[in-house]
């Protein structure tokens, strides 16, 4: 019958413009923004409902807290080349033990200083946001030395 | 049998038929005709409505259940990468491995 191709073609347009009433409900475009961009702090402002001020104070622990970030960056760099040194010189094996353990001991620390500083940020958010905050983040701590450098997909902008 | 064939011929000559006038004749011709050349749209759909709509119910809520988990899958997707770039710049582990 000749009519069937054209009710079924009504009713995949009916069908398609609900797909796309069921995506463009569903997604998240700020998020997605801020995703492509790899603006963190525009991620933080629009998944964790931060106003102006909020925001403003979040940035202000971030750059306070990028120079310990740093400093300890570079520590760890000394001392894991230190260790490498050692290891590739088949030395004392009780110094390479004790390098090892420095460096595990700064890595503990790096991991710690991590944890405070994201449950300042927390504590600037909303109860519910700071939790949902803390729940996504802190998880992540422990796992991503363990992991390696994750890759890169991001374009990031620094 | 010319006497015959003759009366037969002048009895055909004579009769002439007659039938009733139908006044509804005309109308009939034409609701007959209408019911053939409808566009049928009206008609099918009437026809059929329960099990297109049960199909259009169907096909939409599948669609709009579909959309919707890829929408939830683009914000987990886009979640996890924001998060990893936002433990970048925070953990001096990860840069002092990204550094040569």
């Amino acid at each position: 019958m000749r009519l069937i191709p054209g009710i079924a073609a009504i009713i995949a347009l009916l069908a398609a413009g609900a797909g796309f009433a069921g995506y463009s409900l569903s997604r998240d475009p700020a998020l997605h923004a801020a995703a492509a961009k790899g603006d963190t702090m525009e991620w933080l402002r629009a998944d964790f409902h931060l106003t102006g001020a909020q925001l403003a104070e979040v940035r202000r622990l971030h750059d306070s807290y990028a120079g310990s970030c740093q400093e300890h960056c570079r520590m760890i760099q000394e001392m894991t080349h230190a260790r490498d040194e050692l290891r590739e010189a088949h030395g004392d094996k009780a110094a390479l033990d004790a390098a090892n353990a420095r460096l595990e001991k700064m890595r503990a620390a790096c991991e710690g200083a991590i944890a405070e500083h994201v449950r300042r940020v927390a504590a600037l958010m909303s109860p519910e946001d700071g939790r949902r905050y803390l729940a996504l983040v802190v998880p992540r701590i422990a796992n991503f030395d363990h992991a390696g450098a994750p890759d890169l997909r991001l374009n990031r902008p620094n | 049998m010319n006497t015959s064939q003759n009366s037969l011929s002048e009895a055909l000559q004579g009769w002439r038929v007659k039938p009733p006038a139908d006044p509804g004749f005309r109308q009939g011709v034409w609701r007959r005709i209408g019911e053939k050349a409808e566009p049928a749209w009206p008609g099918y759909i009437r026809a059929h409505a329960p099990s297109l709509a049960a199909a259009a119910f169907l096909a939409a809520g599948a669609a709009a259940y579909t959309g919707s988990v890829m929408a939830h899958s683009q914000v987990r997707a886009d979640r996890e990468a924001i998060v990893v770039a936002y433990l970048m710049d925070l953990d001096p582990r990860a840069q002092a491995a990204l550094k040569p």
